[in-house]
C-alpha cells in the first residue's frame, strides 16, 4: 500500500493545477473586472445611476437625475463639451463617460456594482476644465470645423477642449448619420485627428538645424525671391522676403528658406528630430492612445523633402500632440502629462513614459525664436496685455477644392498664465485671424477669472 | 466636510439595509470556510497514528518488518511493504499479507516458489495468527504481535486547533450558513417574504436528520465529510430558490440530496464487506454498461447531447450514475492487483464507456471520465509510459472531436478570443456575459435574487446560468469569495483522499476515494475554468451548486468511497466525551509507566535492542 500511497501524489499535481487556474483567473479579474463588468449589456451599470461630472468651478456638466442622465442646463456648453463629457449613447469613445465609466457607475473590485453606499460614495469627478474658456473657444470657432485645446503646463490641467462639428448630447440630431454637417461630429478631433500641419512644422525643421549646427544655424541664410527650384520643381512663396537668416524666415513663414533648410538638413535627421519631439507615436491620455503625428519621409525625393520641411507633403500634426509640445518648449523641453481629472491614476502615471521632446537649452531657443515672431512679426497687441505669447502660426494646403487649413500653436511665457494651446480651423481665411482668434479668446477667458 | 455630509446623506438615501444585507454576504463565506477548514482539521485530527500493529520478524537475519497497513505486499521489488531483497527465491511481488474482517491472511500472488504458513503451501490465502511461520522463498517470517514501546511516528500537520471541533457545532455553523443566505432571500427587492423558508427548513431536517442517523444511531465518529456535503448541498439549494421563484429547482434539489444520502448510506453499507465488493465487481461493470445502451435505446437529445432519460415527467442523466461505476469497476484490492498486473480489462471497460459517451456527444463527461481513467490507472500501474500513451491517444481523439464536431470546435476558436467584436455577442456569447455579471459581483455579490444573470423581473436568464455557468450565478449573488470558498471546498476532498490513502482497509479503498476526490476536483476545474475562458470547454455540472438531480445523486453516491476509505466508518464507534478523555488519561500513564520501566531496565536491555535492531534494515 505504500506505493499506492506514493502514486496518490498525482492528486497533488491536479491540486496544484487547480489552485494555479484560480490564480489566474483572480488576478485576470482584478485587472479586467472592470472592464468585464462595463458593458452595454450589463443590467446592473445605466447611465441614469452615475456619478456628477463638474468642472473646476463646480458647475454641474452632467447627472443622473430622476431616472434620467442631463447635461449642463446651457445649450452652448453641452455643444462645447460634448467630446469630452460623452452622449447618452457612448458614442465618444475617448469621453469621460466611456473612458471612466467604471469610477462613474461606482464599479470597485471589492463591492461590484452592487447599490449599497460604497459605491454610491466616490463616483463623482471633477474635471480640470474651465467652462468659461471651453465656451470662448466654442463661440470663436463658430460653424468652422476644427479644434481646439488649452492646457496650464506647469500643472497639466486641461481648461479646453473642444471640437467641431458637434451636437447636443441632451437633443442629438435626428439626421447625423445623413447630414454632412455632422460628419465627423463623433470623433474628438483633438485627440483622435490628425491634420496636416503647414507653417508650424517650422518648429520641427528650426530644432532640426540646431541639432545640426548648434553654433552657425542662427547665422544659416538663404535668399527668397519668391520660388525656389528644389529637385527639378518649383516651391513657391507667399512672398518676396530677399536675404533671411532663421528668425527673420521664421516670422515671415519663409518656404523658401525653411524648404532649402529641409534639404541641407538631410531626410534621415529631419526624420529622426520630428520622432524625438513626438511624431510617428502614440500618446496616452487618460487611458486613451491619440492619433498620431507622422512624418513620413522614406520615400520622399529631394522635392518632397523641401515641402515636408513647411509641413506639406504627407506631415501630420495632432492637436493634442501640438499642445504637449508647446509645453516643453514652454518650459525645460518636457511637458507635463496633461489632465482632465485630479484623481490618482497610478496605472496611467507610470504608462506615461518619457515626456522629454528636447534639452532645455534648445526649448529656450526655440521659446525665443517663437517670442521674437509674435513681438516683432505678429504684434503683442494681438493678444491679450503681459501675456508674453510665444506662437507660430500654419496654413496649410489640403486640396485645390478645399480651403486651407488654419493653425496656431503657442505658449504664454507670463508666469502668471501658464496657458499652452494649439488651435486648429478647416477651410479657415487666415491662420492668424481665424484660428489665432480662438486662442486669443480662450486667453481672455483664462485670464478674466 | 461637505463630502462628509454627502456621505451620511447617501447612507440614508440608500438605506441601512442593503449594507446590513452586504455584511451578511461578508459572513457567509467566512463562516462557509470555517465549516470547511475545520472539518478538514478534525478528519486529521481524529485519523489513527500510524503504528505498527503486528511485526512480521526475520529470526535468521535478525531483522523485524513492522506492518503498517491493512494490505501489505512482500517481495524481491523495491515497491513491496516488506522487501525481502536479499532472497533469489523470492518473487518480485510475491504475496500480500492483509487484515479482514475475521484476521490476518496470507495471500500468495502468483510466486514461483510459492508461500507456506507453518510449512504447509498455502494455495490461494490463508488466514494467519500471532506465531504462525510464514514462509516466502528461503525467508520465513513469524508474525509477532508488535511492540508498544516502539516510538510513534509525530505526525507533522495537526491544523491551527488541537481540539478536533465537535461535529454538532460545525453542523450547526453550516445551517447558520443557510439561514444567512435565506434571510437575504427573504429580504431580497426591499420586501419581506417568507416563501424562502420553506427550502431552507426543508434542507435543516434533511441535514440533521442525517446527523441523528450517523451519530445517534450509528454511532460513527466522522461526520466531516457529510457536513460538508450538507453545507455546500444547502448553499445550491438556496441558490436556486433565487434562480426560481416557484422553488420548484429547489425541491428537485432536495428530493435528489435525500436520494443521493439514501446511496451514500448504501454504498457504505455495501462497500464493508470486500468480499461482497468483489463478487459484485463484474455485475456493476455490465451493469454499466447496460445503462448505457438504454440510454442511447430510449435517451433524448437534450442540448446536443443524448444522455437523457425521461420517465414519465422525471428526467435521468445515466451517465451520472455510471461515475460511481466506473469507479468501482477501476479499482481492485492489492493482492488483486499483484495477481493480475495488467489493466487490460480496465481499459476495455473504460473504452467502451468512453465510445458510448462519444455515440452520445456528452464530451463534458468523457473528459471526467477520462481524468478518473487516468487517475486509476496510474494508481494501479504506476507506468508513466501507460499514462503518456493514454494521453497521446486522447489528444488524437481531441483532434477528431474537432474536425468532425463544429460546435465543439466554434468554442475552440472562441477561446480567448470572447471580448472581441463579433464574438462577444456571438460564439462568446455565454462567457462574456458571465464574466460580466460575475464582476457586477464583486467580492461579496449583489445578493441573493438581485442578480440578472440567472434572471430577475421579466428578464430572463442567460442559458445554463443554473448548471453549466452556475458559478457565474453564484459569485454575482454571493460574491467571489463565497464562490472560491465553495470551489475549494470541492477541491479540498482531494487532501481528505490523499490523507487516507494509506490508512483505509484496503487498495481498492484508497483508489476509489482518489478516484472519486479527482474526479470532483476535475469536474469543479471543468465547470469553473471552461465558464470563465480559461480553458476552452463548457458542459458540466458544479458538484452540488448546479441544478440538476441527476447530479447531485451521485455527487453524494461519490462520497461513499471517500468515507468508505476513512477506516473510522467501520471500525471505530463513537465515545463519550467523558470516555474519551479517561481513555486519553489512562493511555498517557500508560506510556509514562512504560518509559519508566524502560529506564528501570537500563542498560542491559539497551545494547540487546541495538543488536536487534540493525539499523537500515526496520522498514517503514
Amino acid at each position: 500500500m505504500r506505493t499506492t500511497g506514493k502514486r496518490s501524489i498525482v492528486l497533488y499535481i491536479a491540486l496544484f493545477i487547480f489552485v494555479g487556474g484560480l490564480a489566474w483567473f483572480f488576478v485576470s479579474l482584478y485587472m479586467n473586472g472592470s472592464m468585464w463588468a462595463m458593458q452595454p449589456y450589463n443590467r446592473h451599470i445605466s447611465l441614469t445611476a452615475m456619478g456628477k461630472i463638474t468642472d473646476r468651478n463646480g458647475n454641474i456638466l452632467a447627472e443622473s437625475k430622476e431616472g434620467a442622465r442631463v447635461y449642463s442646463e446651457s445649450e452652448d456648453v453641452r455643444k462645447a463639451l460634448l467630446h469630452t463629457i460623452g452622449d447618452n449613447n457612448g458614442s465618444i469613445g475617448t469621453s469621460v463617460q466611456a473612458t471612466m465609466h467604471s469610477k462613474l457607475s461606482g464599479y470597485n473590485f471589492i463591492t461590484g456594482s452592487s447599490k449599497t453606499m460604497f459605491n454610491s460614495f466616490g463616483n463623482d469627478i471633477k474635471l480640470t476644465i474651465d467652462t468659461d474658456v471651453s465656451l470662448a473657444a466654442y463661440y470663436a470657432l463658430g460653424s468652422h470645423r476644427g479644434a481646439a485645446i488649452m492646457y496650464n503646463y506647469k500643472t497639466g490641467d486641461i481648461l479646453a477642449k473642444v471640437s467641431q462639428p458637434t451636437f447636443d448630447p441632451s437633443n442629438p440630431p435626428e439626421d447625423i448619420l445623413e447630414n454632412d454637417y455632422y460628419k465627423g461630429a463623433y470623433v474628438d478631433r483633438v485627440l483622435s485627428s490628425s491634420f496636416t500641419p503647414g507653417s508650424i512644422f517650422k518648429i520641427v525643421t528650426l530644432a532640426a538645424a540646431m541639432d545640426k549646427w548648434p553654433d552657425s544655424w542662427a547665422e544659416k541664410e538663404f535668399t527668397c525671391e519668391g520660388s525656389v527650384m528644389i529637385g527639378g520643381a518649383e516651391i513657391t512663396c507667399m512672398g518676396v522676403h530677399g536675404v533671411q537668416n532663421a528668425q527673420q524666415a521664421l516670422g515671415n513663414s519663409c518656404n523658401v528658406y525653411f524648404s532649402q533648410l529641409a534639404v541641407e538638413i538631410g531626410a534621415d535627421a529631419l526624420q529622426k528630430k520630428a520622432v524625438e519631439l513626438g511624431f510617428n507615436k502614440t500618446l496616452s491620455f487618460q487611458g486613451i492612445d491619440t492619433a498620431k503625428s507622422s512624418v513620413d519621409l522614406t520615400q520622399a525625393d529631394s522635392h518632397n523633402l523641401g515641402w515636408s520641411g513647411i509641413g506639406q507633403y504627407t506631415d501630420l500634426a495632432n492637436p493634442y500632440h501640438m499642445m504637449t509640445l508647446m509645453g516643453a518648449i514652454a518650459t525645460d523641453g518636457s511637458y507635463v502629462q496633461p489632465k482632465l481629472t485630479n484623481s490618482m491614476d497610478l496605472l496611467g502615471s507610470l504608462n506615461a513614459g518619457s515626456n522629454r521632446y528636447m534639452n532645455s537649452q534648445q526649448a529656450e531657443q526655440l521659446r525665443t525664436a517663437m517670442r521674437t515672431v509674435v513681438s516683432d512679426y505678429y504684434g503683442d497687441s494681438f493678444f491679450p496685455a503681459d501675456m508674453q505669447i510665444s506662437a507660430k502660426t500654419g496654413t496649410a494646403e489640403v486640396g485645390s477644392d478645399e480651403g486651407d487649413t488654419c493653425w496656431i500653436v503657442g505658449f504664454s511665457n507670463n508666469p502668471n498664465t501658464p496657458y499652452a494651446f494649439a488651435v486648429v480651423v478647416e477651410e479657415g481665411e487666415s491662420a492668424l485671424q481665424t484660428a489665432g482668434s480662438v486662442a486669443v479668446e480662450m486667453l481672455q477667458a483664462a485670464i478674466s477669472e | 466636510m461637505g463630502e462628509i455630509k454627502e456621505m451620511l446623506v447617501n447612507m440614508i438615501q440608500t438605506g441601512v439595509l442593503p449594507v446590513v444585507l452586504l455584511i451578511v454576504r461578508l459572513i457567509v463565506p467566512v463562516l462557509t470556510f470555517y465549516v470547511v477548514w475545520r472539518s478538514y482539521t478534525s478528519f486529521r485530527k481524529g485519523q489513527r497514528r500510524r503504528s505498527p500493529v503486528i511485526m512480521l520478524a526475520d529470526h535468521n537475519a535478525k531483522v523485524k518488518f513492522p506492518i503498517l497497513y491493512w494490505e501489505n505486499s512482500i517481495g524481491r521489488s523495491k515497491s513491496c511493504d516488506v522487501v525481502l531483497e536479499a532472497d533469489q527465491l523470492v518473487s518480485r511481488d510475491h504475496a500480500v499479507l492483509m487484515r479482514r474482517e475475521e484476521g490476518w491472511l496470507v495471500c500468495d500472488t502468483g510466486s514461483k516458489t510459492g508461500v507456506f504458513v507453518n510449512g504447509k503451501k498455502v494455495e490461494d490465502k490463508k488466514r494467519v495468527e500471532v506465531g504462525d511461520d510464514i514462509t516466502i522463498g528461503a525467508t520465513t517470517l513469524t508474525l509477532l504481535r508488535s511492540d508498544k514501546s516502539e516510538e510513534q511516528k509525530r505526525r507533522m500537520f495537526r491544523g491551527f486547533s488541537r481540539e478536533a471541533a465537535s461535529p454538532a457545532k460545525l453542523m450547526f455553523v453550516a445551517t447558520l450558513v443557510h439561514l444567512l443566505m435565506t434571510l437575504q432571500m427573504s429580504l431580497a427587492g426591499g420586501q419581506f417574504s417568507v416563501t424562502p423558508f420553506i427550502p431552507f427548513l426543508m434542507t435543516t431536517v434533511i441535514g440533521w436528520s442525517l446527523y441523528i442517523y450517523i451519530i445517534g444511531i450509528q454511532k460513527r465518529v466522522n461526520f466531516e465529510i457529510e457536513t460538508v456535503a450538507y453545507l455546500l448541498s444547502g448553499i445550491g439549494i438556496l441558490l436556486m430558490s433565487s434562480y426560481d421563484e416557484t422553488l420548484h429547482t429547489s425541491y428537485v434539489q432536495i428530493a435528489a440530496m435525500v436520494i443521493g444520502i439514501v446511496i451514500l448510506n448504501f454504498l457504505i453499507w455495501f462497500m464493508g464487506d470486500l468480499e461482497r465488493v468483489e463478487k459484485f465487481k463484474m455485475a456493476i461493470g455490465i451493469g454499466a454498461i447496460v445503462l448505457f445502451i438504454l440510454n442511447l435505446v430510449l435517451g433524448r437529445t437534450v442540448n446536443g447531447s443524448r444522455n437523457w432519460i425521461f420517465i414519465g415527467s422525471f428526467s435521468i442523466q445515466p451517465s451520472e450514475f455510471i461515475k460511481i461505476a466506473f469507479i468501482f469497476f477501476g479499482a481492485s484490492t492489492l493482492d488483486k492487483l499483484q495477481t493480475e498486473k495488467n489493466i487490460t480489462q480496465f481499459l476495455i471497460f473504460s473504452g467502451i464507456c468512453m465510445a458510448f459517451l462519444f455515440i452520445m456527444k456528452d464530451f463534458g463527461t468523457a473528459l471526467i471520465f477520462f481524468a478518473a481513467f487516468l487517475i486509476i490507472a496510474f494508481m494501479r500501474s504506476g507506468s508513466i509510459r501507460t499514462i503518456i500513451l493514454v494521453i497521446a491517444a486522447a489528444l488524437i481523439g481531441i483532434v477528431l472531436i474537432l474536425r468532425f464536431k463544429p460546435h465543439v470546435a466554434n468554442r475552440f476558436e472562441s477561446w480567448g478570443h470572447i471580448w472581441e467584436a463579433g464574438i462577444r455577442d456571438d460564439g462568446g456569447f455565454q462567457q462574456t456575459r458571465m464574466l460580466t455579471y460575475l464582476a457586477s459581483g464583486g467580492l461579496l455579490g449583489v445578493g441573493l435574487g438581485e442578480g440578472y444573470f440567472a434572471g430577475k423581473g421579466d428578464i430572463g436568464p442567460i442559458f445554463a446560468a443554473e448548471n453549466d455557468l452556475v458559478f457565474g450565478f453564484l459569485c454575482e449573488e454571493q460574491g467571489l469569495l463565497l464562490g472560491l470558498v465553495i470551489v475549494i471546498a470541492i477541491a479540498m476532498f482531494t487532501l481528505y483522499a490523499r490523507s487516507d490513502v494509506t490508512r483505509s482497509r484496503s487498495t481498492f479503498f484508497s483508489i476509489v476515494s482518489c478516484a472519486a476526490a479527482g474526479l470532483l476536483l476535475f469536474q469543479a476545474s471543468l465547470n469553473v475554468f471552461g465558464a470563465t475562458d480559461i480553458i476552452p470547454f463548457t458542459g458540466v455540472t458544479l458538484p452540488f451548486i448546479s441544478a440538476g438531480g441527476s447530479s447531485m445523486m451521485s455527487v453524494w453516491g461519490m462520497l461513499a468511497f471517500l468515507k468508505a476509505a476513512d477506516e473510522r466508518t467501520y471500525a471505530v464507534r463513537r465515545q463519550t466525551r467523558k470516555q474519551a478523555r479517561e481513555e486519553e488519561k489512562t493511555r498517557i500513564e500508560r506510556e509514562e509507566e512504560a518509559i519508566k520501566q524502560k529506564i528501570r531496565q537500563g542498560k542491559e536491555q539497551a545494547t540487546r535492542e541495538q543488536e536487534w535492531f540493525v539499523q537500515g534494515q526496520v522498514r517503514g
